[in-house]
């Protein structure tokens, strides 16, 4: 059977591979990465020989790994947004985007096909990054599938920005509108879902209830569990809640991996929404969709 | 080939395409006339999948599948008025890409493409980057692109437009080459004498409505109420004056010294025949012409003036 690329997918991959864009953000990635993975080496020797410290150096650098970890976290969860916010927005000021639109392709395969060009464009930078990763393994003893899960992890955080880059560059005429829109979104997704819990814990003062289950789809909890896992089998809601502190679904959540895996799939779910209403809004029989053209250039 | 059925497209209190019907015939070349915001480049989006038609139907070669489905998007080829290009893209590349986006094989597109490309003359810019390309190149080359998965009918938002005179008599050959080999096309232009002279048939709009549409020649009678023809005598005026007035069908227009100028419904036959009366009976001709009307003059009479 013959696998059948996204035409998208190979187009953006083409260009990308042939413009500087690429070659420099992946010298800016390893750079930052080496800067992180540095800084932290010299911060662990430094406590190693500190008078409170056992000695023992081995102790401490095992935490190299989630320092590179959410750095590179935080690296795609910033420029996934930059990558994909223009990417039908950019057709549109291109007005490559009607043609598109005429052909055989359906709205969704165009919005798949910008989303996988994203994942694979990340990805490059992450497999690059792998030999600075690998440092923390060689000398903070992980275990190798620790890496593949956080490549797991790594790709379900890019589709997740990616749709919602998609999105904003569906509704978004400019580029810049739709990066502007993305960050919006994330301080929503990433911040905000915090407030009700800390509201209700605050000022209501009967634990923060089921407002907890908001975090599901929160990728900075979510990263919070993985980390836990890895580093230390356990979660950090387990530990720290009571019954009565939590409500009952998040108390039966937090237990074991459940959170995690559970928080995985609504993440993932709430790409998939964003991805079918990017479709829906990219798709020109919707009503919706339309405005008025304005005057020829 | 193409039939539009009482389409009217509507931005809230504006009617950008008011109740427009229209039937274009298999092999025909059609030119889509109007001034700016008559509706033109609205209603071939509408046909194109481009834009949701408030009311009204649209069916292309007889197949009943909606607009922006997939069966209906297969028998059009849209040309749009701007090309729009990527960076680091060859033209090879380019066609490739579209090809796959039809669903079509890597092989049957790189095969297409030699031969497509023969057909607009760009062979030997396969391997050149499309951004490097002159505007009437990429504009021939777009054509080519929308021809890949051969459509029944295809359509041009003015093709024309910003293309120096060299480039536009190219689009021109190549637009009557493909009429010529059966295809379909529709064009919507602002170049009204380079519509004339490659279009068998036309529709004019103005303010979303469709004002005629049909053969041009057909056109021009039916707003002139007949052939206007030109006879120039150097003697014999009454006469010719007697004889013309006593034939049905022909009106008298104006008398000068030695030309006069009728108009006759009749066919060429009978135009001949009449001419030959004239100088049986004495009357002695230098010349006679028809008068051939402009698209130009015919759009003015009618858009009342308002157009371009």
């Amino acid at each position: 059977m013959r696998v059948r690329w996204n035409p998208i997918v190979k187009k953006d991959l083409q260009i990308a591979a042939r413009s500087m864009r690429i070659s420099w953000g992946l010298f800016a990635y390893e750079a930052v990465l080496t800067m992180t993975f540095l800084l932290a080496l010299a911060v662990i020797q430094q406590q190693t020989g500190s008078f409170y410290s056992d000695g023992n150096v081995y102790h401490h650098l095992i935490y190299l790994f989630p320092v590179l970890a959410i750095a590179q976290v935080c690296i795609v969860t910033l420029i996934v947004p930059v990558i994909t916010a223009s990417s039908i927005s950019g057709e549109k000021e291109r007005q490559t985007f009607d043609i598109m639109l005429t052909t055989c392709m359906s709205p969704f395969s165009i919005v798949l096909g910008k989303v996988v060009s994203a994942v694979i464009h990340i990805l490059f930078y992450v497999v690059g990054g792998l030999p600075i990763m690998a440092l923390s393994f060689v000398v903070g003893g992980m275990d190798w599938s620790n890496l593949f899960y956080f490549i797991l992890t790594i790709v379900l955080l890019s589709v997740f920005s990616g749709s919602i880059g998609i999105f904003c560059s569906s509704v978004c005429r400019k580029s810049i509108s739709a990066v502007v829109l993305s960050y919006v979104f994330y301080f929503v997704i990433f911040v905000l879902t915090f407030i009700p819990a800390i509201i209700k814990g605050l000022f209501v003062n009967k634990g923060a209830g089921e407002t907890m289950l908001l975090w599901l789809v929160n990728p900075i909890i979510f990263f919070e569990e993985f980390f836990m896992q890895i580093m230390s089998g356990e979660s950090l809601f387990a530990g720290n809640f009571e019954k009565g502190d939590v409500g009952f679904l998040t108390f039966q959540l937090a237990r074991g991996k459940t959170w995690m895996f559970v928080s995985g799939a609504c993440i993932l779910l709430l790409s998939v929404l964003f991805l079918l209403a990017a479709a829906w809004k990219v798709n020109p029989m919707h009503t919706s969709s339309v405005r008025r053209p304005g005057k020829k250039k | 080939m193409l039939y539009i059925n009482d389409l009217t497209k509507k931005y809230g209190a504006f009617t950008a395409v008011n109740h427009l019907s229209l039937h274009i015939p298999e092999g025909d070349l059609f030119g889509f006339v109007g001034p700016n915001g008559a509706g033109k480049t609205t209603t071939i989006r509408i046909v194109c999948g481009l834009l949701r038609a408030s009311s009204g139907q649209v069916r292309i070669g007889g197949t009943s599948a909606p607009v922006g489905s997939r069966e209906m998007k297969r028998l059009i080829g849209y040309v749009p008025d701007f090309f729009g290009v990527y960076d680091n893209l060859k033209v090879r590349e380019y066609m490739d890409m579209y090809g796959s986006m039809y669903g079509m094989h890597s092989r049957d597109i790189a095969k297409l493409t030699d031969d497509l490309l023969e057909l607009v003359n760009l062979s030997d810019k396969k391997e050149v980057y499309v951004d490097t390309l002159s505007r009437g190149m990429k504009q021939r080359l777009c054509v080519a692109r929308a021809l890949l998965h051969n459509p029944k009918l295809l359509i041009l938002d003015e093709p024309s437009s910003g293309l120096d005179p060299r480039a536009r008599v190219e689009m021109k050959e190549l637009l009557m080459n493909l009429h010529s080999m059966g295809k379909t096309i529709v064009i919507s232009s602002h170049i009204l004498s380079e519509l004339s002279e490659m279009c068998t048939s036309i529709g004019i709009m103005n303010s979303g409505q469709l004002i005629t549409a049909g053969r041009i020649e057909d056109i021009m009678q039916q707003l002139s109420g007949g052939k206007r023809i030109h006879i120039r005598l150097v003697s014999g005026m009454e006469t010719a004056v007697r004889i013309l007035k006593e034939q049905a069908g022909t009106v008298v227009e104006s008398v000068r010294e030695n030309e006069m100028i009728i108009t006759n419904q009749g066919t060429d036959e009978q135009i001949s025949a009449l001419i030959g009366c004239l100088i049986q009976n004495q009357v002695v001709l230098t010349g006679f012409y028809r008068e051939e009307g402009s698209l130009e003059s015919l759009f003015m009479q009618l858009t009342g003036g308002g157009g371009q």
